[in-house]
């Protein structure tokens, strides 16, 4: 099986981002970043399809800057065979621009699978899958979170409000995974050290500005400090009260 | 045992060793080839922790190698997640030994905050201030202030770009041996489930042997007391250690100079002192240390750091300012005579803080840490090259600045035995007498050993909790793991207690009426002080743990 998975550098869960100055982009400065979460579970799909296939490749794809070849390398330590960084400094505020670029480096190939995530952590776009599904005319299944492969033919569980929808694919087909879709592998020593090895071509583009722009980034409002009304059972009156009368959820 | 009385029959006090499990040497050393392991990797040096002494030992040896023309497989192994992320430290750093590990280098090149151009000593009352004279030994003028986060990381970056293979997320668990020799180690497994059992996506351990192993653990390494047990490798006085808790604020005050606390709010039979540096005028690291021989059995430090914060020369420096992280580490303050008689062996080196090289009244061990790796690198080289002993590392160590420091300063910590001010009299007279003062040496008991007195508790006083302590650790283990410390099922209500203030995380909790001893292990910040004075820790699943970013 022929498999490509596309993925993102997303600045880790953890970390407290702040605003640049010019408030639209984040301040990079110490922030720690890492392989999409989502796009970790399309990574450890895409290398149990090809394991149970017991032949094939899976090939990684990112946009990203210079310091994504990390990412990449962190799926190849997985056990991904070759990676492809579409090098840009600027990932487009528009998710056409960066889904035209990846569609473009997708297309020379033919693959059975294209697997993404359900979206980055970082922009909640939910978009780029899709649109790369557009852009090469090709069946699109978004959020799975269980997949089978039957010859040329696949079978993918999506979980949707109050219940669990099947849905039949033919190959080749662009599927984005779920949380839930398995669970990926921990790197082992010898991945890591195999990673070093692995093709990891660097081709430089160039995105188009798209028709879309951040004008504005702002954090949460903060949350209103929380108050302790007292102890034990001579509390409670007074917690009822403000349930009542302040809060009002009562 | 517990509750006895002493002479005047007033107090209950007990001995925390008694309540100690001792090292497991039979499942911490194997022999090489024991089955159970997954993969197994073989490299010419292996390294156990990517601190600035193991990461030092790396680079020295890949310069030594491509100086030379010969290709060393070289690996470091380190148990958290990232680079950096389990490095804590104050820290005012001398560049000593840096200029020497990068001769082509400028200071300006180091990662460094800021130069330390301004500082002062105080000794601190309730609500006062005195300011003292500044002792020769805590002269900081020259060096730098520096987050040990952002130097690892850099040093990993130096290493990596030298070829070193740099694993982080891989603890070393257990030694792998041959006869007397160490031939490298096994790594814990990963994905374990509650009980211990492997899970589906889980990882075996890894064997790695290689032809030296260097010891760079830390602060009360696992493996370095495994092998100095193992190998009955004494000392003239047992180790002991300090418990550092610190954090870092973004103040509204900028802060210009960097500040040492002495007094308030700590007993005056426990030893320790604040420290207060400015990585930027507006970002300040703030930590409090403490010797684990503190006599209150209730005394807690970072409780007593939430008290130092209410200090009039602290509460004005933060006001209005943020929390942004928390951690805390253990410190080896056991100086000159509790360094391992050798620290070095067949196949393996013992270097930086696992070793025991820092030096207390400064309050430094990141230049030894460093210097250390150095030496040992050389030792290790020549060793590959012709097969001459590690002793040399030995010799090297003991012929450099590092032994004269620690020798200097010998007796300097061992006479706060008695408390800060019969110890800071001493002190004081050693610093004129170049340490000559008092002779001889002072005996220690390891801190495990020393008598707890049972305390009155008294209500937590504020400040930062211990639950959102951990959070700004940024540990986020997950809470399936299995425990990772050994303790002992019948520990006394008073003990447990004595437990829950030692833990600054929160891991360890005394049930209602005293009972039994609840363990929190996934909050653990592998600080060690557990290791030092309670349940044993041990290594788990690879980046589990504290997540420090400028620590
Ligand atoms: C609160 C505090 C303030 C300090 N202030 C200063 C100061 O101002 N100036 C100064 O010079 N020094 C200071 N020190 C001391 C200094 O931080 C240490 O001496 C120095 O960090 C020692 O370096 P190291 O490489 O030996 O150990 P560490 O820096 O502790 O590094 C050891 C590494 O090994 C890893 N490791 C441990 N066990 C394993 C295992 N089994 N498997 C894999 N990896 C493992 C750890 O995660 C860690 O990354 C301070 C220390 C503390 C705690
Ligand atoms: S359990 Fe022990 S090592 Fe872990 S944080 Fe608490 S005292 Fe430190």
């Amino acid at each position: 099986m022929k498999i490509a998975v596309c993925v993102k550098r997303v600045p880790d869960s953890e970390t407290r981002v702040k605003i640049s100055p010019d408030g639209k982009s984040l301040d990079e400065a110490g922030v720690k970043f890492v392989l999409n979460p989502y796009d970790e579970f399309a990574v450890e799909e895409a290398l149990r399809r090809k394991e149970k296939a017991g032949s094939g490749e899976v090939a990684v794809f990112c946009l990203g800057p210079a310091a994504a070849q990390e990412t990449i390398r962190t799926a190849l330590a997985m056990g991904a065979d070759r990676g492809v960084l579409l090098q840009t400094d600027k990932i487009p505020a528009d998710p056409y621009e960066t889904a035209k670029l990846i569609a473009a480096a997708l297309k020379p190939d033919t693959w059975d699978l294209i697997l993404f995530g359900r979206m980055a952590i970082d922009d909640y776009n939910h978009q780029i899958g899709s649109l790369v599904a557009q852009l090469l005319d090709l069946p699109c299944v978004t959020a799975v979170s269980h997949l089978d492969i039957q010859g040329a033919k696949g079978v993918a569980e999506r979980e949707i409000e109050g219940g669990i929808e099947v849905l039949e694919f033919p190959l080749p087909a662009v599927v984005t995974a779920d949380k839930g879709l398995n669970e990926p592998r921990y790197p082992a020593l010898k991945g890591i050290m195999a990673a070093k090895k692995k093709p990891l071509e660097i081709k430089p583009v160039q995105p188009a500005a798209g028709g879309m722009e951040i004008v504005a980034l702002a954090p949460p409002a903060e949350r209103k400090e929380g108050k302790i009304v007292g102890e034990g059972a001579a509390a409670v009156g007074e917690l009822v009260r403000l349930l009542r009368e302040e809060a009002k959820v009562l | 045992m517990a509750n006895q009385k002493q002479g005047d029959g007033s107090r209950e006090q007990f001995i925390p060793a008694r309540y100690q499990p001792s090292l497991p040497l039979d499942k911490l050393i194997i022999q090489d080839g024991s089955e159970g392991a997954g993969d197994r990797m073989d490299l010419d040096v292996l390294i156990v922790g990517a601190g600035p002494a193991g990461l030092a030992c790396a680079i020295a040896l890949a310069q030594l190698a491509n100086a030379d023309g010969s290709e060393l497989n070289i690996g470091v192994l380190e148990k958290a997640e990232a680079l950096g992320e389990h490095s804590l430290s104050g820290a005012v750093v001398n560049p000593r030994a840096l200029r020497e590990l990068f001769p082509d280098l400028k200071d300006s090149d180091f990662p460094f905050r800021m130069p330390v151009s301004r500082e002062t000593v105080y000794l601190l009352t309730k609500r006062g201030r005195l300011r003292l004279p500044t002792p020769p030994t805590m002269h900081n003028r020259g060096y730098y202030v520096a987050s040990l986060c952002e130097l690892v990381r850099w040093l990993g970056g130096k290493a990596e770009a030298l070829g070193v293979n740099v694993f982080t997320g891989f603890p070393a668990a257990q030694l792998l041996v041959r006869d007397s020799a160490v031939v490298g180690v096994r790594t814990a497994p990963a994905g374990l489930d509650r009980d211990g059992n492997p899970t589906a996506g889980g990882a075996a351990p890894n064997d790695l042997v290689a032809k030296v192993t260097a010891l760079a653990e830390g602060t009360r390494g696992l493996l370095a007391q495994t092998w100095c047990q193992w190998q009955r490798v004494p000392s003239d006085n047992p180790q002991i250690f300090a418990l550092g808790v610190k954090e870092l604020w973004e103040t509204k005050q900028p802060l210009d100079r960097v500040i040492h606390t002495l007094g308030w709010p700590l007993p005056n039979d426990a030893f320790g002192g604040s420290f207060i540096y400015p990585l930027e005028p507006n970002l300040v690291a703030l930590g409090l240390v403490v010797g684990l021989d503190y006599r209150d059995s209730t005394l807690d430090v970072h409780q007593l750091l939430q008290t130092l914060k209410r200090h009039p020369l602290l509460a004005d420096l933060l006001a209005g300012g943020e929390m942004v992280e928390w951690g805390a580490k253990t410190i080896p303050e056991g100086g000159f005579f509790a360094l391992p008689e050798r620290r070095a062996g067949d196949g393996v080196v013992v270097l930086g803080d696992a070793a025991g090289f820092v030096d207390v009244p400064s309050l430094k061990g990141i230049h030894y840490a460093i210097q250390s790796g150095i030496y040992a690198a050389r030792a290790i080289f020549q060793n590959l090259q012709t097969g001459a002993s590690l002793a040399e590392y030995d010799r090297l160590v003991n012929a450099s600045y590092v032994a004269r420091d620690l020798y200097r300063t010998r007796n300097m910590r061992l006479g706060f035995r008695d408390g800060f001010y019969l110890g800071g009299l001493r002190a004081a007279l050693m610093t004129l007498t170049g340490g000559r003062f008092p002779g001889g040496k002072y005996a220690m008991h390891a801190d495990a050993e020393v008598a707890r007195h049972v305390g009155a508790e008294t209500a937590s006083n504020g400040g930062v909790s211990k639950v959102d302590a951990v959070f700004k650790s940024g540990n986020a283990t997950r809470d399936t793991i299995p425990s990772h410390l050994i303790a002992r099922g019948d520990v006394p209500p008073e003990v447990a207690r004595f437990y829950s203030h030692m833990c600054p995380a929160g891991v360890y909790e005394a049930g209602d009426g005293g009972g039994s001893l609840r363990i929190n292990a996934p909050n653990c910040v592998d600080c060690k002080a557990t290791d030092v004075l309670g349940p044993r820790w041990t290594p788990r699943e690879g980046g589990s743990g504290p997540k420090y970013k400028r620590m």
